[in-house]
């Protein structure tokens, strides 16, 4: 990027310009994984929130013949009502993304305050938080989920409080040892040493520290929380006012839409949600195995070390 | 001609934005049956790149220059396939923080008895027979065999991971750091045992280390290095009357002699970057006595006695009289 | 004894956890504001003779304690109440369906743990290679795939080739068939929901092996069995995969939770008539008392598997000591 001298407000340097773009360039080099990650739920956030101006017709609004196949019209076909269904894809989105980012952090605020907790004050406030925790972990989510939904009634609201509620055992649990690892270390302990109170430590020494991992968790969560979205609309649990992924999935199958080989209406909302949790997977992970210190070193290789012959070096 | 004859040796790692660094320049040395050499050097400074580069041990971002004569055959003639005949059988090694060098879920004497089987040198009774023979002769009851890693205290572990060195009679013995972690109590007795070890089977030992008096104690000679390079090399009691070179003279003074701290307030400043070339001498922006050409020229190692050799301008200056 | 100590631990943990599990579906069902039984306080078309009647039956006319004991006394006898659509014992309901499901369940687990191991040991073996690439690609990819979607898709793959639906073919009766055939109908009938299952679970172990693996392969002692002068597949198998495979029992008996939800979807899927499929049909009908026994068994059954799990652990982990 060159400046030309009829730059004449002069106060923007070209290296300033240019740094944004090659740390990104960077990162995008050495995370390929967590920056597909990234574009892909980037992708689907936008069209979450640009459905209702770019989304051609409404989720209940008739426009052609039952299960009609995509046409240049409508390039994603009818579904069983004859709603377009590419509209369908990004209103559902809406619905899909909210249920997974709304439970995964009602998630990370009772995993994150638990594992800080238990963490941070040790002693019998572990023992107790981690029993429960561990009780918690051992009951099978999806049947609990499906019967809490069943009993509680099934508004948007109550799906996502359910699914929050269920996943913030592994949080907790991941929390709660790298806050243990803090607790020993020396600055902490100096903080203590000085006068600082519990709530300043936490929040001014150890919360920063572990908010990677916190990132890191919740952005699997949302994973899992759209997944179990899938599942309980699947099941005939989910918002009945409500168009999401899962739901879309769940109208085709309880309408024959296989029996008529209709499969645009099924094949885009699984595509979706997989998509979804790809994105997430990788970026969470990406962040997981870079904090990981255990992953930098590998003693076992297909490959081995080169040999390099002396004449091609300037040494001696 | 030596047993063990290292010349010219160069490691560089590629690093992962791009480029590599040069971690080990040009390192020689050579040691004969029953002889003790000592490495020397702060973290960081190529000792344990040196002597994994030695046993074929490096990852695969390293590529690796020299010769490492082994009873005058060059092991890294052709990589892998010239060193690993020689792993164990003849070149062996006690890891730094040896802790963790045996697996934690098998019994410590399946683990010595290993490499025998794999190098059939003995099989079954014979190698149950003699992984009890090498525990008693580290000082460790037989019996003990049966044990898992985590029921040995941390001397005895290091212990094991000696008679472990040991199952397969190697001619050579690389030892990197084999006390850090102990107490001094301990650190001694294993020393001991090394030196013993050397005497009784003729073992050649090198020894890896930061700390320099533990050199003094143990080996007949040793190499100070310091970016990757040697800076100084010689009998160890020269090294430590008549040091030639600025940096072994601060870490002797930098060293406390026993009973000390584990992290030592050593020498002031930091040991330069590798991944770049460095003009002059690497040692000049801690050195105390630096001068002009210092900055200019790198130094190279020179002998300055019989035997003793350093990569320091001072020796060139004739009123200069470098002492302790 | 260290192990007694261990054993003793984990059995009070899981007697614990069973007694949880008791709990919470009893405060689920009959104690929580909004339970299933306030639908029948409201019933409106009822007569007020039925709805006592009911309500005694229900012993909702006690109170919530004395609740709580009549339940934990009839559960003692293995009594799990009445159907409310067949009037039957859900026992009954119950038993012949979990016969149906073990075996289906157990070739997809079967499936998935020996794919999900193979391939992810040779991801982390491999790191960095075209295998490993491979690999965690495709593993990530089928742990993203909705379950149910899956299983449509391969319904969809597989229609005319394989069975779609149901546990055996209507007409074989009618064919005087031999032991053999009975047998490999119902393996035929198995394929696709077991494959549902296998390969959703089959991502997730990969996954976990991997990760699990890598970080042994940094183990020092992988380093020293290198200089040892063992060969890679050795010290993959001999020193990489027994210390890798710690974290890994844990984690398959924990997803067998997973497991059984994922049996409530494939099922409703296949119409597979297995635990899963009352599950999917006492939602619909509202049927609490079978809903309930279900997610009891399921429940325990995910108890037990930890418990066993814990006491693979001891015996695979010498450090273990109470």
């Amino acid at each position: 990027m060159s400046v030309g001298p009829d730059v004449a407000t002069g106060d923007i340097p070209a290296p300033r310009l240019r740094r944004p773009l090659d740390a990104t360039w960077r990162i995008v080099k050495t995370q390929p994984r967590a920056t597909a990650g990234f574009v892909i739920v980037l992708f689907f956030v936008v069209v979450a929130l640009t459905a209702p101006w770019l989304a051609p017709y409404g989720v209940t609004e008739k426009v052609g013949p039952v299960f009609e196949p995509p046409s240049p019209e409508h390039p994603l076909g009818l579904d069983d009502a004859g709603v377009d269904m590419l509209s369908l894809m990004m209103w559902g989105a809406r619905v899909s993304l909210v249920v997974g980012f709304a439970a995964a952090l009602v998630a990370m605020l009772i995993g994150g305050t638990i594992g800080l907790l238990s963490g941070y004050f040790g002693g019998r406030t572990d023992t107790v938080l981690m029993r429960m925790t561990d009780y918690f972990l051992v009951i099978p989510d999806i049947p609990l989920m499906l019967v809490a939904a069943a009993i509680w009634g099934r508004s948007l609201s109550n799906i996502v409080i359910i699914i929050g509620v269920i996943y913030w055992t592994t949080t907790a649990r991941l929390i709660r040892s790298q806050v243990i690892s803090l607790r020993e270390r020396v600055y902490v302990k100096r903080a203590h040493a000085v006068g600082a109170g519990h709530g300043r430590i936490l929040f001014r020494h150890i919360l920063p520290q572990v908010t990677p991992l916190i990132v890191a968790n919740t952005v699997l969560t949302v994973a899992i929380a759209i997944f179990a979205e899938t599942a309980i609309a699947f099941l005939g649990l989910g918002d009945p006012t409500l168009t999401s992924w899962g739901k879309l999935i769940e109208n085709a199958f309880s309408h024959n839409a296989i029996t008529v080989d209709a499969w645009w209406a099924i094949v885009p909302p699984g595509i979706a949600v997989a998509l979804v949790i790809l994105g997430c997977t990788m970026v969470g992970q990406a962040i997981e195995d870079t904090l990981n210190p255990r992953l930098r070193v590998g003693h076992l290789s297909v490959r081995r070390f080169r040999l390099r012959p002396l004449q091609g070096t300037d040494q001696v | 001609m030596s047993l063990l004859e290292v010349t010219g040796l160069h490691v560089w790692f590629d690093l992962q934005q791009g480029g590599e660094l040069h971690a080990v320049q040009g390192v020689g040395f050579d040691l004969d049956a029953g002889e003790r050499f000592g490495l020397v050097g702060e973290s960081g400074c190529g000792k344990t790149t040196t002597i994994l580069a030695l046993m074929g041990l490096l990852p695969p971002t390293a590529s690796v220059a020299g010769t490492v004569a082994l009873a005058g055959e060059n092991l890294l003639e052709r990589g892998e396939r010239t060193v690993s005949p020689h792993r164990w059988k003849d070149v062996a090694m006690v890891f730094q923080g040896a802790m963790n060098a045996f697996n934690p879920v098998k019994r410590v004497g399946d683990q010595i008895a290993e490499p025998m089987a794999l190098h059939e040198v003995a099989d079954g009774a014979e190698a149950k027979r003699r992984v009890g023979e090498l525990l008693e002769l580290v000082g460790i009851t037989a019996a003990r065999a049966d044990r898992y890693p985590h029921e040995f205290s941390g001397g005895m572990r290091q212990r094991a991971a000696i008679a472990m060195a040991l199952a397969c009679e190697p001619k050579v013995l690389l030892a990197d750091e084999p006390t850090t972690a102990l107490d001094v109590m301990v650190q001694a007795q294993i020393l001991e045992l090394l030196v013993t070890l050397s005497d009784d089977f003729g073992l050649a030992l090198v020894l890896v280390t930061h700390d320099l008096p533990v050199v003094a104690q143990v080996c007949e000679r040793a190499a100070v290095m310091y970016a990757g390079e040697i800076v100084e090399s010689g009998p160890t009691t020269a090294l430590f009357h008549n040091p030639r070179h600025p940096y072994t003279r601060l870490l002797f003074a930098a060293t406390p002699d026993l009973y000390g701290d584990e992290d030592v307030a050593s020498i002031p400043g930091a040991p330069p970057r590798l991944d770049r070339p460095i003009g002059g001498c690497p040692f000049q922006p801690r050195c105390d006595r630096a001068f002009g050409r210092c900055e200019e020229a790198r130094p190279v190692l020179r002998s300055v006695a019989d035997r003793h050799a350093a990569a320091c301008h001072l020796n060139d200056l004739p009123q200069e009289v470098p002492a302790a | 004894m260290r192990g007694a100590d261990y054993v003793l631990k984990r059995t009070v943990f899981a007697i614990i956890t069973v007694f949880v599990a008791l709990t919470l579906n009893f405060v689920l069902f009959r104690a929580a504001p909004g339970d299933a039984t306030s639908s029948l306080r409201g019933c409106r078309n009822c007569t007020p003779e039925f709805r006592d009647a009911l309500y005694a039956e229900l012993g909702l006319d006690k109170s919530k304690l004395e609740q709580y004991w009549i339940y934990l006394q009839g559960l003692a006898q293995g009594d799990l109440g009445l159907s409310f659509v067949s009037r039957q014992p859900v026992w009954d309901e119950l038993r012949d369906p979990i016969l149906n499901t073990l075996p289906m369940v157990g070739l997809g687990y079967l499936f998935s743990i020996v794919f999900g191991i193979l391939v992810g040991v040779i991801a982390a073996w491999r790191r960095g290679t075209f295998a490993d690439w491979g690999g965690l690609l495709s593993a990530l990819v089928f742990y993203s795939l909705p379950t149910q979607w899956l299983g449509l898709m391969l319904l969809i793959l597989f229609s005319g080739v394989l069975p779609s639906s149901g546990i055996s073919d209507p007409f074989i009766e009618f064919t005087d068939p031999s032991t053999w055939e009975v047998i490999l109908d119902r393996l035929e009938h198995m394929i696709l929901p077991s494959l549902t299952l296998g390969l959703v679970l089959y991502g997730e172990y990969a996954l976990i092996v991997r990760s699990s693996m890598l970080e042994t392969l940094g183990e020092d002692y992988i380093l020293t069995a290198r200089a040892k002068g063992l060969a890679n597949w050795a010290i993959v198998w001999k020193h990489a995969f027994r210390n890798a495979l710690l974290p890994i029992v844990t984690l398959v008996a924990l997803t067998l939770g997973y497991v059984v939800a994922g049996a409530i979807l494939v099922e409703a899927v296949f119409s597979y008539p297995g635990i899963g499929l009352v599950t999917y049909e006492a939602i619909f009908s509202r049927d609490y008392p079978v809903l309930q026994g279900a997610f009891l068994i399921l429940t325990l059954s995910v108890v037990v598997a930890n418990y066993i799990a814990d006491l693979l652990y001891f015996r695979l982990d010498p450090r273990i000591s109470a």
